[in-house]
């Protein structure tokens, strides 16, 4: 087997799946669609396996192969293959969508097997594995903008799973339409590359650029701006976030899958493949660098004052991808990856995790609510404190190496990057502070009445489900988990998916260990990176004080957390007291949600409005109709006022007529 | 006899016609100033024909008599329908065609 | 083989002619027939069309009116061959729903008549190579629709209104595109004996630059009151309000397009100098359509009317193409003419089974919730949605996409600007379905999967939006050349323009020092 057609392979699976599960619809029984999907998934792992594989064979300097089927477009200058780009980083990012895909499809399958709506979830689900592959594996920008859209097409498809709730679908369309914007300013940002360089493969485009721009080129850096606008809607970077925690309305396992290991991530890879294009336009690059920078710190502030399990989750991801974007932008490319990789496997597993608790809860999601599940759940608690711990970069866990490499490769370049290798660690202190107040707050303490029920081997079964975030009594008539729901750690699927995880997450850092120990990602990544021009001198002092410095935030913001929320109560509460209006900030989410309404929504609604009440109304109905119609009026008035009816009056006028005419040919003939 | 006569007398006959259509209200009276003036147009024919020496005016008045022939037959019937009606026998009253 | 255009152009009203005369339960199916014979013959046509040649295939050309020059030219061309097979298509869906359906319950005959005529009317203004066959043509398409919506009109104390709106717009319109052309014809005569209304022959002998500005308005204002556009829509809410299903579905679908491609067909080649002179009007209207459109779709509670704004907003996107005077705009609206054709036909029957299922109200507050119940219907009007605000994956993404890609190269602030409408064109897209499908079940509705019959209609067209999606150089290879000759003029028109301007630049830098 050919790289290309193991790559062909890894695409076609999910979309084969998809297809089937929905067109066998109802015939097929629930767990079937399950088994299906998850097959498909992990056959496509299989294959991304063997596309590696294949892809070490070739030499070092050749490692790119391409493939296309048929032509889209082919008109006019304009030609758009649909066609593949395998080299290191998309067989890299098949690998982790796939891998991490497979293991939250096992979980589905049982977290999802008493929602009525199952094998809807399946095709959905596969079919977003399929965008994401499509997104990951495009051989030009527009097909890129294909596989970009259908991810969003498919995570608004998810976030509105079930879809009778009205927050669901609000937030599904919120979704939809800030990754339109994304689409939008993609669309746009290709069409500035496009118009000097007028081609879409990845191939000529990277080699061409530097022909083709000079150096800071406004027009490549406002196509690059705007594609970066793509890269920061789908990846929630501020200003374009509010969707994200908004979108945790979905399943759980669509949270894990979609808002935290892979879809999310699609700026950063979009970032990382067209590297070529924003290294040579250094004022987007710092632009997309400080963005990153700026999301990490808002929403780790943000991370710290809400109170929704998920949306805690939710946030700490919009942070994590922002020092991924922010490492990126800073050609700080392996590292930016491997935190990419490492995040999917803990983010992944505190979703999972988080999802067995909501449901030992029926439903709610609020931390204020939840207390002491230490013992009770004792499996989850141990997937929350590893999770916990990568996630805060503990010494020795994944995350640790992980974000060691990301900040020092951005470190390295000294100058003003030294504000954002700054930003990095307080930043940490922020992730391992609202980690270990989500982590405090749910497993310490006296256990609540969930908990001590669920010590007595009873799942708390709530009298009606009601909606987390309204109240309201749900329409279970389709998609909730209705009266039999699971817990995480009683099936074997979901065990078997976070113990993988948990694993990983531990583990992942051998990857790329500091110090040159290991080096195996980054010679992995080479050849897809070897043509950056950015210098990353080493520097084994930084690296030292680093190292030393992720330990210390790690350790001791662990245990200031502690004290905060697991030993005295009522700190926190001195705390929010000290610094109220910063307390409101933060609960409030820094107002993003009502400036967006104030600069945007309601413009457009009020010129809608207006638009249907008075223009339409007064120009389109009264002016240009009203003005037609009295022309036409006026004009079949005064022809009506000559059919008298008066027969004689019509005689008098044909004999005036044909004097007139006799008159003039006598005239004329005179 | 110079055409002029006979022309001079046919577009008498026919201005007697026009005016009869136009001042007089009565169906009848207008349906017979109608048949003067078509008749002042057959004798204007006759004396052309007479002038070229051809038949092609005579065909011409033929043509015109069987057509006021029809005209007429359709017009008295019209009348005789509006009597039986017992609707006023006036064309200034009959403007149900106005606009 | 040989093939007649004669023959597709006149079957469809043979047939409906026909339908007058059999009983009355026959004659739906007669029409059924009768568009099914159409559209294999259209099929026929394409398979058979030589994409290698250049220039118009399977031409009929007889003298008409020899004493005007008015020829009875029909032929087939790239500019014509995708919008032909598209009409035949979406008739042949009209007539299947009104079959299936035993639509309409009264007088069937006269209804498969008029739908006939309609059809025949449309296929010559596409097939027409004779700009008076082309204005004959564009008045008779409309007649059947004004008689379809008094006789069948969804409310009878208001179709009257709406019609004799319907009825004086496009009348205004095509009582000016008449002088238009008849002056286009005069004007372009070398003498009295030598006039002629035969589109080759006026691409040739092209008129003075003075009388194209006036004609070329003439033209420009009867097309945008067809499509419509803004601020010419005025009979559009009335209008769709009233129209039957059937009727409104072909209506919106295609009739709207033979104004887009008259724009192509006779507005640009033969009045380059106005066209190249107006091409900013044409873009703002164009741009104002878009916004307006998507403005009043997203602000209205009425399903129909959602589709009838945002077909002004997607019309608007087509002109915006043609006028952005570059190939890509240009392959790009003509690729999304048959697109959106192919999608607001399917969505208008939508329309009608949501309306169906909710108590026969096409309002949005009543409905709701129905996709439990009905899966395979929320996944067709799904993915017609989807194709509606065009999804990058679609044909109508790839035809958006060359759309702004040309005007982006021809002017780059209006086509940021028109990218908003894409933007909107989501908001609204989805809020039609998620109102429809989704949240709670509505007060009104009892949910029902889509029937045999119903699935009858919308899955054939929803494998045509798809196939399409698939391959869509299908339709941009057919009209790539013939679309490069439609603008030929206007190339010219913009070098000499650029070259004056040259002249002059070098002229003023000479004169400075």
């Amino acid at each position: 087997m050919s790289l290309q057609t193991a790559a062909w392979l890894v695409l076609a699976l999910p979309l084969a799946g998809s297809l089937v599960i929905a067109l066998g619809g109802r015939w097929w029984t629930p767990r079937v669609a399950g088994w299906i999907g998850t097959v498909a998934i992990a056959l496509a792992f299989v294959f991304a396996v063997i596309a590696l594989i294949k892809l070490q064979d070739l030499p070092e300097e050749a490692r790119v192969a391409t493939s296309s089927l048929w032509d889209l477009v082919n008109v006019a200058g304009v030609r758009i293959r649909l066609g593949i780009y395998v080299d290191p980083l998309s067989v890299f990012m098949a690998l982790v969508v796939t891998g991490v895909s497979a293991l939250i499809h096992l979980y589905s399958v049982g977290y999802m097997s008493s929602d009525r709506g199952y094998t809807r979830f399946f095709a959905y689900l596969n079919f977003f594995v399929f965008s994401m592959l499509l997104l990951v594996l495009a051989g030009n920008l527009a097909l890129l903008i294909v596989g970009w859209a259908f991810v969003g097409a498919a995570s608004y498809m998810l976030i509105s799973y079930w879809y009778r709730r009205t927050t669901a679908t609000s937030a599904g369309i919120k979704a939809f339409v800030i990754n339109v914007v994304g689409d939008v300013g993609l669309v746009l940002g290709t069409f500035f590359i496009f118009r000097e360089m007028g081609v879409l493969d990845y191939g000529p485009l990277f080699e061409g650029v530097q022909g083709a721009f000079d150096k800071n080129d406004a027009s490549l850096v406002a196509g690059m701006l705007l594609i970066l606008v793509g890269a920061f809607a789908k990846s929630a970077q501020v200003p374009l976030h509010t969707w994200l925690p908004d979108a945790m309305e979905g399943p759980t396992p669509v949270s894990s899958l979609i808002h935290a290991a892979t879809m999310v991530t699609a700026g950063v890879y979009l970032i990382g493949r067209l590297h070529p294009l924003l290294e040579w336009a250094p004022t987007a690059a710092a632009v997309g660098a400080i963005v990153g920078a700026a999301t990490l710190l808002i929403a780790g502030t943000i991370g710290l004052a809400v109170t929704d399990l998920k949306r805690v989750i939710a946030y700490s991801t919009m942070s994590q991808i922002g020092y991924m974007i922010m490492a990126v932008s800073a050609a700080a490319y392996v590292g930016g990856f491997f935190h990419l990789m490492t995040h999917a496997f803990f983010k992944a597993l505190l979703f999972m995790a988080a999802g067995s608790l909501i449901s030992a809860m029926a439903g709610e999601q609020s931390l204020d609510r939840m207390r002491g599940f230490r013992k009770a759940m004792p499996f989850t608690f141990g997937c929350f404190v590893v999770g916990g711990l990568a996630l805060s970069a503990f010494p020795l866990m994944s995350g640790f190496f992980s974000k060691d490499a990301l900040l020092l490769e951005i470190g390295q370049r000294g100058g003003w990057y030294y504000a954002l290798y700054a930003a990095g660690y307080i930043g940490s202190v922020l992730t391992v502070i609202y980690t270990w107040r989500m982590i405090y707050r749910a497993f310490w303490g006296e256990p609540c009445a969930e908990a001590a029920e669920l010590e007595h081997g009873h799942i708390h079964h709530a009298e009606h489900p009601t909606n987390p975030q309204t109240g309201e009594i749900e329409d279970t008539e389709v998609g909730f988990p209705g009266e039999a729901h699971h817990i995480a750690e009683q099936t074997w699927q979901m065990r078997l998916a976070m113990g993988a995880l948990a694993v990983l997450s531990v583990i992942a850092g051998v990857l790329f260990l500091p110090f040159g120990i290991t080096e195996w990602l980054a010679n992995f990544l080479e050849p897809t990176f070897a043509d950056s021009i950015v210098e990353h001198p080493a520097n084994d002092g930084l690296e030292a004080f680093g190292l030393v410095l992720t330990s210390v935030v790690a350790v001791v913001f662990l245990a200031v957390a502690y004290r905060i929320w697991a030993v005295g109560s009522g700190r926190a509460t001195a705390w929010q007291e000290r610094f109220p209006s910063l307390h409101r900030l933060f609960v409030n989410k820094w107002y993003f949600d009502e400036l967006i309404g104030l600069v945007i929504v309601r413009p457009v609604a009020w010129v809608g409005h207006w638009a249907r009440d008075s223009f339409e109304r007064i120009v389109i109905n009264g002016a240009l109709i009203g003005g037609t119609t009295g022309i036409v009026r006026a004009g079949s008035a005064a022809v009506r006022a000559l059919q008298t009816g008066l027969l004689r009056s019509y005689a008098g006028l044909v004999v005036i007529g044909l004097s007139a005419i006799l008159l003039y040919l006598l005239l004329r003939a005179a | 006899m110079n055409i002029s006569w006979y022309l001079v007398v046919s577009a008498l006959m026919f201005s007697l016609g026009a005016v009869g259509v136009l001042i007089r209200r009565n169906p009848l009276v207008v349906l017979l100033c109608l048949e003067l003036m078509l008749n002042a147009g057959n004798l204007a024919l006759l004396g052309f024909a007479r002038m070229w020496a051809d038949g092609d005016g005579q065909i011409f008045a033929i043509v015109v008599m069987v057509v006021a022939a029809c005209e007429v037959a359709i017009g008295l019937g019209l009348i005789v329908a509006l009597y039986r009606q017992r609707l006023p026998v006036d064309v200034d009253e009959l403007r149900e065609l106005h606009g | 083989m040989t093939i007649h255009l004669s023959i597709v152009l006149w079957l469809p009203l043979a047939a409906g002619l026909l339908a007058l005369l059999v009983p009355r339960a026959a004659a739906r199916w007669v029409m059924l027939a009768g568009a099914l014979m159409t559209l294999a013959y259209a099929i026929v046509i394409a398979v058979d069309y030589d994409t290698a040649q250049r220039g118009l295939q399977y031409v009929t050309d007889e003298t008409w009116i020899r004493t005007l020059g008015i020829h009875y030219k029909l032929g087939v061309g790239g500019l014509n061959i995708v919008l032909l097979l598209t009409t035949a298509v979406l008739f042949a869906a009209a007539a299947l729903w009104a079959a299936l359906r035993d639509e309409p319950a009264e007088r069937p005959g006269l209804y498969a008549a008029l739908m006939g005529l309609a059809q025949s009317g449309v296929m010559g203004a596409f097939l027409a190579q004779d700009l008076a066959l082309f204005v004959v043509f564009f008045d008779l398409m409309l007649v059947p629709f004004y008689f379809l919506t008094l006789v069948w009109g969804t409310d009878p104390e208001k179709r009257g209104a709406a019609v004799l709106k319907l009825f004086i717009y496009t009348l205004v319109g095509s009582l000016l595109m008449l002088v238009g052309a008849i002056a286009t014809g005069v004007l372009a005569a070398e003498g009295p004996g030598s006039v002629t209304f035969v589109l080759s022959d006026l691409r040739v002998n092209l008129i003075s630059s003075g009388s194209q500005h006036w004609i070329f308005l003439v033209f420009a204002l009867a097309f945008l009151i067809k499509m419509p556009s803004f601020p010419f829509h005025g009979w559009m809410p009335d209008g769709y309000m009233q129209m039957p299903i059937a009727p409104l579905a072909v209506f919106t679908a295609i009739l709207s397009k033979v104004a887009a491609y008259g724009f192509l067909q006779i507005a640009l080649p033969l009045f380059p100098d106005a066209a190249v002179k107006y091409q900013e009007l044409l873009l703002l209207t164009a741009l104002a359509s878009i916004l307006y459109g998507s403005a009043m779709a997203f602000s209205t509670t009425q399903a129909r009317l959602v589709l009838g704004y945002s077909s002004i907003a997607q019309l608007g996107f087509i002109v915006l193409g043609i006028f952005a005077l570059d190939e890509r705009g240009a392959d790009g609206a003509l690729l999304q003419s048959a697109n959106h054709a192919l999608v607001a036909a399917p969505l208008i029957f939508v329309v009608a089974l949501l309306a169906s299922r909710a108590g026969g109200s096409e309002d949005l507050r009543d409905m709701g919730g129905i996709a439990t119940k009905a899966p395979v219907f929320a996944a067709v009007f799904l993915v017609l949605t989807f194709a509606l605000l065009a999804m990058p994956g679609s044909a109508n993404f790839i035809g958006e996409f060359m759309i702004l890609l040309g005007v982006f190269q021809a002017k780059t602030a209006i086509a940021i600007i028109a990218s908003l409408g894409v933007v909107m064109a989501a908001v609204y897209a989805l809020r039609l379905y998620i109102r429809s499908m989704h949240n709670r079940v509505g007060p009104l509705v009892q949910a029902r999967e889509l029937s045999a019959r119903e699935g009858l209609v919308l899955v054939p067209m929803l494998l045509v939006v798809l196939a399409l999606a698939l391959y869509p150089q299908f339709a941009l290879k057919r009209g790539e050349r013939a679309v490069a000759g439609s603008l030929g003029a206007t190339k010219v028109v913009q070098k000499q323009q650029d070259l004056v301007a040259q002249a002059k630049a070098r002229a003023g830098k000479d004169a400075a020092p």
